[in-house]
């Protein structure tokens, strides 16, 4: 019989650190077994008056050899509920057609339009292969494909993760590239022209179907700055390239006096066809007792003008040996993108433009709490609750959605 | 019964002495100052006292000889041995039972006294299926055993001591102290100098005559600057039989003595109980001992 040479002494470092501190926490993490370890999730996500999303997602990992692994995870989205179209709200009431242009919708008058015929569910599957490739350096690799019916992705990855330092450094790097295809109910319409307000015109389109890539780049260092502090700093690049924009998205056009103009109020938004963004990331845990605080930070940017920051701080609070709760408080800030616009002026169309209020400035702010119960080792119960506030910022149009999330958890071997 | 300690100047530091854990125990400590001698003296006499009287075996007062005498029946323990059972699975695990606690009744069949008297093949057979982590049941915090079973925790407590007294030393002082329960070395941190304590490590009597090439790059005296040091070795004690040695190391899976077993290992580490694991497992893999070493990279020292 062969001891497991690769993680023996690292392992008992840790389960003898965690002894002498006089916590056992970290004898929990100890992978011992070749059973499959499943998590498996359900979560529920409600807007107020606007979208509801239920996701079941299910994942198992599998022990295959000394320190490698396979892992599959499968998700489900059911999307339903009604999604701002990016027209603004007016005084009188307004009329759209449908994506299929089949069929049109009315929003009364003062009120924000939204498109009620948003829906869609959504399947993904994917799988990991972790493989260590030598005693300092191991490779993740990975592959995953989703389908909805009006979009399919298909991914790749490879990351690599480098130990020195005495094992107290670790470096990573990773590569990942992913092929989609949009294929827009109703085709893609070209953009900034006119939605057809009636179903006997038809919009203009590029076509029925279109792609897009993108290639991405992570760098990242991890270091242990003490026997219960971690520090973990990111950087991620990412390319895109092809159809970025929402086919189902509009903008209002408004006359000089700022009504909406007589003929073709309503425009189609175009985005540009690349994308170029950057994020840094950086990550601190550390260990008091039992108790773990983990707070992270990042810092984003991209060539369309948008810059946000993210700030997530979550503390596990463990209440004795079986129960812990989890606070979690999180807020998000972003400046608009350069082709972000409340609604279009007539005379003066710009080369690109979105409503998308999801471009636009915005924030978020989330508070929420999680309960875990601990049956075993490999086998717990967790729900977790989620109050968010997006706040769609300097705009009346938009007001504030508030969002409820419930997610439950179980995990456990077999 | 409490023995009482002492301590004694010496060329530049102190020495304080007692006995525990059936060792002679000791600390060096950097200074002149003969009232903090006495305080950290103390301070790890209590903590050794302490946990020899909670955790040995020999006694009938404490939470090993509930859990051995428990008839069957689960016994809910405290934190501190919820802690070093877990920590006991967790050797046992990656080990693949090679470290097991419940080894401890092979001793039944098993006496090591330097004759030629081994047990029957059917003997150690019978008393082999009273061995085995995974027979007894821990669901934190309780523990059950089989009513014939026992379990040790010999193999790690006195590692464990040594952690614990450099912990409480630590939270007391700031000055380099060498602690060192019966060959089993930690320092509490560096001294003022940058100097190590130098630490002898023993060789082998028996093999004196004989001792192989290798041994002789293996030295006499160690510098230990930071971090722990531990021997395990079975120099003392094992039977003799057609020219074979039987070491006093039993490898719990077969209830017979490990082959090729070095005659003793010390590893460094940064503690001591994480060397005093990996010196044992490493002389219950017998003839593999040095390249299980060389693949856990720690420093460390095989002598044949």
């Amino acid at each position: 019989m062969q001891l497991k040479k690769l993680n023996l002494s690292q392992v008992l470092a840790v389960a003898t650190s965690s002894l002498l501190a006089g916590t056992s926490q970290t004898v929990l993490a100890v992978d011992n077994n070749n059973d499959w370890q499943v998590d498996s999730s359900v979560l529920f996500y409600s807007e107020t008056d606007r979208v509801s999303v239920v996701e079941p997602v299910v994942s198992a990992r599998k022990k295959i050899g000394d320190d490698e692994y396979l892992k599959f995870k499968l998700v489900a989205d059911a999307l339903t509920g009604a999604s701002p179209n990016g027209a603004i709200k007016t005084s009188s009431a307004q009329t759209f057609t449908t994506p299929s242009g089949s069929s049109t919708y009315t929003t009364a008058a003062n009120t924000a339009p939204l498109d009620p015929s948003f829906h869609d569910t959504r399947g993904a599957l994917s799988a990991e292969w972790e493989k260590p490739l030598n005693e300092r350096l191991k490779g993740v690799f990975s592959a995953n494909y989703s389908q909805e019916f009006d979009y399919s992705s298909l991914g790749l990855g490879a990351n690599f993760s480098w130990d020195v330092n005495q094992r107290n450094t670790t470096l990573t790097a990773g590569v990942g590239y992913s092929l989609d295809q949009v294929k827009p109910v109703g085709g893609m319409p070209t953009g900034l022209t006119a939605m057809p307000t009636t179903t006997s015109v038809s919009k203009s389109k590029l076509g029925d179907t279109d792609d897009k890539t993108i290639a991405s780049l992570l760098l990242g260092v991890t270091q242990v700055i003490g026997p219960k502090h971690l520090l973990q700093l990111n950087y991620t690049y990412s390319n895109e390239d092809g159809y970025l924009t929402d086919p189902y998205k509009i903008l209002s056009v408004l006359d000089n006096s700022g009504n909406l103009r007589g003929t073709n109020p309503y425009l189609y938004e175009k985005r540009p066809t690349t994308r170029t963004r950057h994020a840094l990331y950086l990550k601190d845990v550390k260990q008091f007792g039992a108790d773990v605080l983990q707070f992270s930070y990042r810092y984003a940017w991209d060539d369309w003008g948008i810059l946000s920051h993210t700030l997530d701080l979550r503390y596990r609070y463990e209440l004795n040996a079986k129960n812990y709760l989890e606070p979690h408080l999180r807020y998000y800030l972003q400046d608009k993108a350069d082709f972000y616009y409340y609604n279009l002026v007539d005379g003066s169309i710009p080369q690109f433009a979105s409503a998308d209020y999801r471009l636009g400035d915005l924030s978020t702010k989330t508070i929420g709490l999680k309960y875990g119960y601990v049956f075993a080792e490999n086998h717990e119960f967790g729900i977790r609750t989620e109050l968010i506030q997006q706040q769609a910022e300097g705009s009346a149009q938009f007001p504030d959605t508030d969002a409820v999330l419930v997610q439950l958890n179980y995990s456990f071997t077999f | 019964m409490l023995k009482d300690f002492h301590v004694e100047p010496q060329q530049g530091f102190y020495s304080g002495h007692f006995f525990a854990m059936a060792s002679p125990c000791e600390l060096l400590m950097e200074t002149s100052d003969h009232k903090l001698a006495m305080q950290l003296t103390r301070i790890a006499w209590k903590e050794a006292n302490r946990i020899e009287s909670k955790f040995s075996r020999y006694r009938d007062d404490n939470i090993i000889h509930r859990i051995n005498h428990a008839n069957g029946e689960p016994i809910q323990v405290d934190q501190e041995t919820t802690d070093l059972l877990d920590y006991a699975q967790v050797c046992y695990q990656l080990s693949e039972g090679l470290f097991d606690i419940t080894s401890g009744v092979l001793r039944e069949v098993w006496r090591f006294d330097g004759s030629d008297q081994l047990p029957s093949v059917d003997a150690v057979d019978g008393v082999r299926q009273r061995v085995g982590w995974d027979k007894l049941n821990w669901n934190r915090p309780h523990l059950q055993l089989q009513p014939d079973m026992e379990i040790d925790l010999g193999g790690i407590g006195k590692e464990y001591a040594v952690d614990r007294v450099v912990q409480l030393l630590r939270d007391k002082t700031d000055i380099s102290v060498l602690v060192n329960f019966g060959g089993d070395l930690c320092v509490t941190t560096s001294r003022q100098d940058g100097q190590g304590w130098c630490v002898g490590i023993e060789k082998p009597l028996y093999h004196s005559s004989q001792l192989q090439a290798s041994n002789e790059n293996i030295p006499t005296v160690l510098e230990l600057k930071s971090g722990a040091l531990t021997t395990s070795g079975d120099a003392r004690r094992y039977l003799l039989k057609e020219g074979i040695r039987y070491g006093h190391i039993l490898d719990p899976r077969t209830g017979w003595p490990v082959r090729d077993m070095p005659s003793s290992v010390t590893v460094a580490a940064a503690t001591c109980t994480e060397a005093g694991i990996l010196s044992t497992l490493a002389m219950l893999k017998g003839a593999e001992a040095e390249s299980f070493l060389k693949q856990q990279e720690v420093k460390s020292w095989v002598m044949r």
